[in-house]
């Protein structure tokens, strides 16, 4: 009992009081702090989500299986045959959400006005779908139907460029394995909208049966793409499946496939920390002063509480006790304004006046806060740690008076 | 068996160019349970002895035993225990903490030392009574007259039941009834429990009280007499 | 006379009184300071960096191909049709390299087409540039690792990005094939000697771009004489502005002729820079107003614990807007203090990291997205230096006037009255 627990925090509660301006001058600050944590860590949270489910939803999936050298020269030259038994057996197993073949090749797309680069995938269309392609983007004709569709489908902005539209006929040449270049027409079936404006471009579906046959390799594909249950934890799914991958295969996550997101994501988490510990830090000279002030005009009945037989860490747990009080009212008020205002902003915050700022940064142009759980621990773990350290200044301060130099101070 | 012993105690304060003495050279013995005066003009050094025997202050010179125990010597928490479990404090001014009403400035030390709350409640409450501030428990400090926080002060220095009461002008703000209240209580604890009383003062009355009186002078014991008392 | 020299005494007293108010409570002055310090060092360092980065994000981009200022037709740089073309392109670039001074002006062609070696085909942008003064505008000839830049306006020769050379399979020497179509629709297609290939770090460039020369590709494309994109470039970014009002006598002349800054042409930069931009100065403005908090609580301690002063002072007969005054001058005085510390120690770590350059660790990976290097430099000007603390100053010194307003409503027999 020699902190006194009850009569300290009795003490400190009212001592909080008595200058009831300066108190709430502190807290509102320090609420204000806590929010702006909070509220700009699940807005950057918000944009690198929607990056990386971007990313994930381009690559697509969260792991990726080609042969050694296609991620350097994407060609058809790199091709590996469809997935054996064992590998099917893992592909079909419970850690996997869904997977899918696909072709990819660079290739060119000509209209009767224009012609353009593109990136030709052939795909299974339900392989695709269970991947994370959204169907109802396709917002004029319809997806592909099955691998052997003879129609193709392209982008909003690829259409405008090749002043195409829906029904008419375009030509997509490539490279066959054997470098003699390979054309077939399409019918466009379908025209399909994207977050971002690069990929609406870029991206043409065809079905794979078709586009296999078109280049002449058989059964052969480009890629597989492995979708699983947790993005944030590839590793186990990119071993289970090496494991049974031939040699010749290359089996990476996301987070090695796209080397960007990967670092975005940590950039953040050091970022939010920083944020964190520099909003502390613009708080931490008011706390010191709001406690240095209330030390400096307490100092006789510090001294009193010392000659009635306080020991000097009861007075610093005291301090500390009132610090820890301001703190925690501060939280309570930050948290539940963060909260407050997150939740209203749950739909998303349209920030479309700079999409195409976003898009270089890979996020779309719809805002969607994140809050999530460490965050806001963090927050808290971060100013009621900093607060005590900071708090232990003023008052070690306290406990250094000499008890009769308090008492005799005027 | 003495209590106190004090040896060759000096403190001295620089002051502008000149050097307060506020004890030069002082030696006392105090035995346990005596019921001490001690008199001078303001600045004779009555304040300064009491805090040293306290150990709120510390000496440049000299040493201070209690019961055989250096105080001089302690360190600041060691001296704070020996004040919380050994010592009952009343001081000139500045006596209450202002946060706290009267019951709990009363009851302060006992929480503290981690009295129980019943047996802190009825401690507080009786002595409350005997100083002659029932009704008045949840009252402020601020709330209080000069005299009603004396009184709690008092209240307060006594309740813990401690071995010897330093007193720094304790009937300061009192009338005539209420100082003769006090000190025939101070006296009545003093005999039966054996209590060690060390009072500062200037009032005469007060010191009709005294077993011995100590004259004090520009830091100097100028007098030391045993008296009959009333 | 006589009033002025009364005034002037009556300024200097109010100046040593605030001066010595502010010191009455030196820690807490000191404390003040530092959170208005700790502030402004990060304002102009973070500022400063934010300026420099932009300005390396819109040269690097700018820089490499598309200049700061662009003449196009109308509509073109939306949908790049084949067919929206500039006539007689290379007589309107001489014209206005004549009549705009201090710019370096290229024209160019530019089609989609398909890139075929031996082994590989792949789609790319195929640029036609005038040889001799594309060096003016655009980095990429300055870039050549192998082989030449073009030199002849009229040859076959091609030069390619390095990560398109290495997926084609080809090196300087070697021949390529290219099929497209051109200004009427017709095929357009040709045999072209690799020269050069560059390497510029921007994977789009170095993957998909190949440069021939602006009269070769006149010729296979059906252009007639013309032309895309006439592409300036000036020393400055500044200048542009002065570019563009050059440019438009000259450009009215044409119809359909339009001339586009860098913000038109590359919208996605001058957003992405908006959007950092307002986020930043989200983060400022919570620091600032933290500060600011600070000040308002200090000065309302000030106040408050001089209530007796204040109203023995007024008892005096001093009015209460002149304690005003005096409250805000004090805060002014602190918040000069901080913003002189601040700037200077702000100064210095700038100025540091503009010499040894600033990187945090996975920059490199940012940084590539937007045409940075991974190290980026601060720009030292005088409005990062100014820009952040002085907002934090005029933020405090508003803050202090809650604080001060309260000594209008003070009653001076009260006021000595309390505590």
């Amino acid at each position: 009992m020699a902190l006194a627990v009850k009569v300290s925090s009795t003490m400190a509660w009212r001592n909080l009081w008595r200058n009831y301006r300066r108190t709430l001058i502190m807290l509102l600050a320090i609420a204000v702090g806590v929010w702006a944590m909070i509220f700009l860590t699940a807005l950057m949270r918000g944009m690198v989500d929607d990056m990386v489910k971007q990313g994930i939803r381009a690559l697509p999936g969260h792991v990726q299986v080609h042969a050694h050298g296609y991620r350097d020269d994407p060609s058809v030259n790199y091709c590996l045959s469809a997935p054996g038994d064992v590998l099917l057996n893992v592909l079909r197993g419970q850690q996997i959400k869904a997977w899918t073949g696909r072709v990819k090749v660079p290739a060119m797309i000509s209209s009767e006005y224009d012609n353009r680069g593109i990136t030709l995938l052939g795909v299974d269309d339900e392989g695709e779908i269970a991947l994370g392609f959204d169907r109802s983007k396709v917002f004029e004709g319809r997806f592909l139907n099955g691998v052997d569709d003879q129609g193709i489908v392209i982008g909003r902005k690829l259409m405008e460029r090749l002043e195409t539209r829906l029904g008419k006929r375009v030509v997509v040449m490539s490279q066959g394995p054997d470098n003699d270049i390979t054309e077939r027409g399409f019918r466009i079936v379908g025209i399909y909208r994207a977050e971002l404006e690069s990929i609406e471009d870029n991206v043409v579906y065809a079905g794979i049966g078709v586009v296999q046959q078109m280049l002449g390799i058989g059964s052969d594909i480009s890629e597989i793409a492995v979708l699983g249950f947790d993005y944030q934890s590839p590793e186990r799914l990119v071993s289970q499946i090496r494991s049974v991958a031939p040699d010749e295969l290359e089996v990476l996550s996301w987070l090695e496939l796209d080397p960007y997101l990967a670092t975005m994501m940590e950039v953040m988490n050091g970022f939010v920390l920083v944020w964190m510990v520099v909003i502390f830090l613009a708080l931490s000279f008011g706390l010191v002063n709001t406690l240095m002030m209330a030390v400096f005009e307490r100092v006789r009945e510090i001294g009193l509480m010392q000659a009635l037989g306080m020991r000097p860490s009861a007075i610093v747990f005291q301090i500390l006790l009132e610090s820890l009080i301001l703190l925690s009212l501060g939280l309570l008020l930050g948290n539940l304004l963060a909260v407050a205002t997150v939740i209203p902003l749950k739909d998303g915050i349209d920030i479309s006046v700079v999409s195409q700022g976003m898009e270089m940064m890979g996020a779309s142009s719809v805002l969607y806060p994140v809050l999530l759980w460490p965050d806001l621990l963090l927050a808290n773990i971060v100013v009621i740690v900093l607060g005590i350290l900071t708090s232990s200044l003023p008052a070690w301060h306290a406990a250094q008076y000499r008890p009769v130099e308090a008492l005799t101070k005027a | 068996m003495s209590a106190i012993k004090c040896k060759e105690m000096c403190k001295f304060y620089p002051q502008g160019d000149a050097v307060i003495k506020g004890l030069d050279h002082v030696s006392l013995d105090i035995d346990q349970g005596s019921f001490i005066c001690l008199s001078g003009p303001s600045g004779s050094g009555k304040t300064t002895l009491l805090n040293a025997i306290g150990g709120l202050d510390s000496l440049d010179s000299g040493e201070i035993s209690i019961n055989g125990e250096r105080v001089d010597l302690l360190g600041k928490a060691a001296l704070a225990d020996l004040r919380l479990h050994h010592i009952g404090f009343v001081f000139q001014a500045y006596n209450l903490i202002p946060v706290l009403s009267a019951q709990e400035n009363v009851e302060f030390v006992m929480q503290v030392q981690g009295v129980p709350a019943h047996e802190r409640r009825q401690r507080s409450h009786k002595i409350l009574e005997e100083v002659g501030l029932e009704g008045m428990e949840n009252r402020r400090p601020a709330q209080l007259s000069g005299g009603q926080q004396q009184r709690v002060a008092v209240a307060r220095a006594i309740v813990s039941q401690p071995k010897l009461v330093l007193a720094d002008e304790p009937t300061a703000n009192l009338d005539s009834r209420s100082m003769e209240n006090l000190m025939s209580h101070f006296r009545e604890l003093n005999r039966s429990h054996d209590v060690t009383f060390l009072i500062a003062t200037h009032d005469q009355r007060v010191m009709q009280w005294a077993e011995r009186r100590i004259d004090m002078e520009d830091g100097r014991v100028i007098r030391d007499e045993l008296r009959r008392t009333a | 006379m006589a009033s002025t020299q009364r005034q002037s005494n009556a300024v200097g007293l109010s100046f040593r009184l605030a001066w010595r108010n502010i010191w009455r409570h030196k820690r807490r002055t000191w404390l003040t300071a530092l959170a208005m310090i700790f502030s402004n060092v990060l304002l102009v360092f973070m500022i400063s960096l934010q300026f420099g980065s932009y300005e390396m994000m819109i040269n690097n981009s700018l820089r490499m191909l598309s200049g700061q200022v662009q003449v196009q037709m109308d509509g073109y740089l939306d949908e790049q049709k084949m067919r929206q073309v500039i006539a007689g392109i290379d007589h309107l670039a001489g014209a206005i390299r004549q009549r705009v001074k201090g710019v370096n002006v290229a024209a160019r062609a530019s089609a989609f087409v398909l890139v075929s070696s031996e082994e590989r085909s792949f789609g790319a942008q195929l640029l036609g540039v005038q040889p001799g003064h594309e060096g003016g505008v655009s980095t990429i000839p300055g870039l050549v690792k192998h082989g030449r830049y073009l030199d002849d306006t009229g040859a076959a020769e091609i030069v390619i990005g390095s990560v398109m050379a290495r997926n084609l399979k080809v090196g300087v020497g070697d021949e390529l094939t290219f099929l497209g179509s051109g200004r009427d629709g017709s095929f357009a297609a040709g045999v072209l000697t690799v020269v050069g290939v560059f390497h510029s770090g921007s994977q789009d460039l170095d993957r998909g771009l190949a440069e021939v020369p602006l009269g070769y590709f006149q010729e296979a494309f059906a252009m007639r004489g013309s032309g895309h994109v006439i592409a300036l470039a000036t020393d400055e970014l500044d200048s542009v502005s002065a570019t563009l009002a050059a440019l438009g006598p000259v450009i009215a002349e044409h119809d359909g002729l339009v001339a586009l800054d860098w913000e038109e042409l590359m919208p996605g930069l001058k957003q992405a820079i908006q959007a950092d931009m307002t986020s930043a100065w989200f983060m400022y403005g919570v620091l600032i107003i933290l500060v600011a908090f600070s000040v308002l609580n200090t000065q309302l301690m000030s106040v408050l614990e001089r209530t007796r002063e204040f109203g023995m002072i007024m008892a005096l007969g001093i009015r209460p807007r002149k304690l005003v005054s005096l409250v805000l001058l004090e805060t002014l005085m602190m918040a000069l203090l901080g913003f002189l510390i601040g700037m200077f120690l702000g100064f210095l770590v700038t100025a540091y990291y503009a010499h040894t350059g600033f990187a945090y660790p996975g920059m490199d990976e940012m940084g590539a997205k937007f045409n940075l290097p991974s190290v980026i430099y601060p720009s030292l000007g005088p409005l990062g230096l100014f820009l952040g603390p002085s907002v934090v100053l005029v933020f405090c010194v508003l803050a202090a006037l809650y604080p001060a307003m309260k000594l209008y409503r003070l009653r001076p027999v009260e006021a000595m009255r309390s505590v």
